[in-house]
């Protein structure tokens, strides 16, 4: 196919693009000024990292969000890929219902749903920390494990299925063989998702930290409240390594699929 | 097996929802009927106290407020976004592949990092500042953080992601000979963006609209850094009572509100789309 756009429109889709990376750009930038503050550049430096790493404070928040990450992402792939597989069997009403129940969690805005858990978890006597942090993350994380296996199984040939139960295969021994082999591509990028979006949550996660279980962001977010510091910006720029690594490991497991194909 | 018994096996997912969602929302219903003491513990005595506060006009305006902003949001997202998703459609396989990630990738970087990147920009020895009095066009730095309009870029640049991608899902579906048909019988540029191809992608446009929508009335970790308060938002109100302000009841009372305004754009979207599960808004 010919590229059929103008002039115009590569010069508005690159200004939407610097402009879409400036902000980003810019905190990486200035967590190598040499001055604390962005008033002016003094030079390249590494400080504001050696202070970070002398924080003990973030790297127990760090450990917890990991923790916390790991969990959910592990639980929410496993909710999320029962429920897809087993809208396959279940009848066309509860499959519409399933639909519209797993997309609850994602419209109920952000905040209404931690304030709904605080209450909820505080009535149950439940302590806050890691538990209450894995259980309101996958509620935000199952659904769109959910929409990626099933847009996957979408994909896959009924008449596989059929010869396999045609064949002898019990219902297990089939999802076992043949389906989850098929979507585990689906279900890993679906997980690297969940990893990615239980480390950035706030909202949530601002509810449900307990007194010795702060959260990464929850942290973050203090500092930044307090202004602009260069240490803010190391952090920052670290996590977004961190992000980045997580995309090439995505990336890399869409590649392999494409291969195999 | 049977129908009932297949269904069977979805009473755990059923069962995951109910306790973590609906269980915890008929809490928040009943809370918002309950008063509390001065300590701000949960008093069990029925009251309309919370409700009537939340029309009273002094609180009513933080609704006006949120209100504002999330149509805003909506507003300036469709209008910098559709443009994005278009022309991003109409690129060569290649150049569509790359614009298409960089759209996406956003929604892997930490938000708080987006959003403090603005801090860097707006600050008054932020980047922006810096660059103009390099240039010698204002002689002391121009105050561009702590207002409404500095929460809303930051609420739009957060969101813009989520409309490109719903808008580009129905330009990229756009039967382009429809197109040249109506400028074959002579329909100019402009009418023909406003009677064909708007129509035809109503749907990415209004999905887009709830997914931007719904998230901007609560973001409050952005017009908490940007607007720095000055400004009240349903979110921030919503979390300084449930924690500081300790008055669970009141806070109940809002979340009830909040939720009610995404309900209201939530069947907007489905009499114009007729998506009743809602599906078609995450794919």
């Amino acid at each position: 196919m010919r590229d059929k756009t103008s002039r115009f429109g590569v010069f508005y889709l690159s200004l939407f693009f610097v402009m879409l990376y400036l902000p980003v750009l810019s905190v990486v930038l200035y967590s190598f000024n040499a001055s604390s503050s962005t008033a002016q550049w003094t030079g390249w430096s590494l400080e504001w990292y050696r202070q970070l790493f002398r924080d003990r404070t973030i790297g127990q928040a760090f450990r917890t969000s990991i923790q916390v990450a790991v969990l959910t992402a592990i639980l929410s792939a496993v909710l999320g890929t029962f429920t897809a597989v087993v809208s396959m069997w279940v009848s066309a009403r509860m499959k519409k219902a399933l639909q519209g129940i797993m997309i609850l969690p994602l419209i109920v805005p952000e905040v209404a749903l931690g304030v709904s858990l605080l209450f909820f978890f505080n009535a149950l006597r439940l302590p806050f920390g890691i538990l209450t942090l894995v259980l309101s993350h996958s509620l935000f994380c199952v659904p769109y494990v959910y929409i990626m296996v099933r847009l996957r199984l979408a994909e896959i040939d009924a008449s596989i299925i059929e010869s396999a139960l045609d064949l002898g295969a019990s219902t297990w021994q089939m999802v076992r063989t043949i389906i989850l082999p098929l979507v585990a591509p689906s279900i890993v990028t679906a997980a690297l998702l969940c990893l990615a979006m239980s480390l950035d949550d706030v909202i949530i996660s601002t509810y449900m930290s307990g007194p010795r279980s702060t959260t990464l962001p929850v942290h973050v977010f203090s500092m930044m409240r307090v202004g602009v510091t260069p240490k803010v910006n190391a952090l920052c720029t670290l996590i977004l390594v961190g992000t980045f690594f997580i995309i090439g490991v995505s990336q890399l497991i869409t590649k392999k699929r494409r291969f195999a194909k | 097996m049977r129908t009932w018994k297949r269904n069977l096996l979805a009473v755990p997912i059923l069962l995951w929802i109910g306790l973590l969602v609906g269980i915890p929302m008929l809490l928040v219903v009943a809370l918002s009927f309950l008063s509390r003491d001065h300590l701000g513990n949960i008093v069990y005595q029925f009251t309309l106290d919370n409700w009537r506060k939340v029309v009273d006009p002094i609180y009513l305006r933080v609704f006006w407020n949120s209100l504002l902003m999330a149509l805003l949001t909506a507003l300036i997202t469709l209008l910098v976004g559709y443009p994005v998703a278009y022309i991003t459609s109409n690129l060569s396989p290649r150049r569509r592949a790359l614009s298409l990630g960089l759209i996406m990738l956003p929604f892997w970087i930490s938000s708080l990092l987006r959003t403090y990147g603005w801090m860097i920009l707006l600050g008054n020895a932020g980047v922006i500042n810096n660059v103009l009095m390099a240039l010698g066009l204002i002689e002391r730095p121009l105050p561009m953080m702590y207002k409404f309009g500095t929460s809303l870029v930051g609420t739009a640049y957060m969101l813009l992601p989520f409309m490109i991608v719903a808008v580009f899902n129905s330009v990229d579906k756009l039967d382009r000979s429809l197109l040249e048909a109506s400028y074959d019988l002579g329909a100019s540029r402009w009418k023909t963006f406003f009677h064909i191809t708007i129509p035809l992608t109503l749907p990415g446009i209004v999905g887009g609209f709830t997914l931007v929508f719904i998230p901007a009335l609560g973001l409050y970790f952005v017009s908490d850094l940007l607007g720095g308060g000055n400004t009240v938002f349903l979110g921030n109100l919503i979390h300084t009572l449930a924690t500081r302000g300790r008055n669970r009841p009141l806070a109940a009372a809002f979340s009830l509100g909040m939720v009610a305004l995404a309900l209201m754009v939530l069947a907007f979207y489905w009499k114009v789309t007729k998506d009743k599960t809602g599906e078609g808004l995450f794919q």
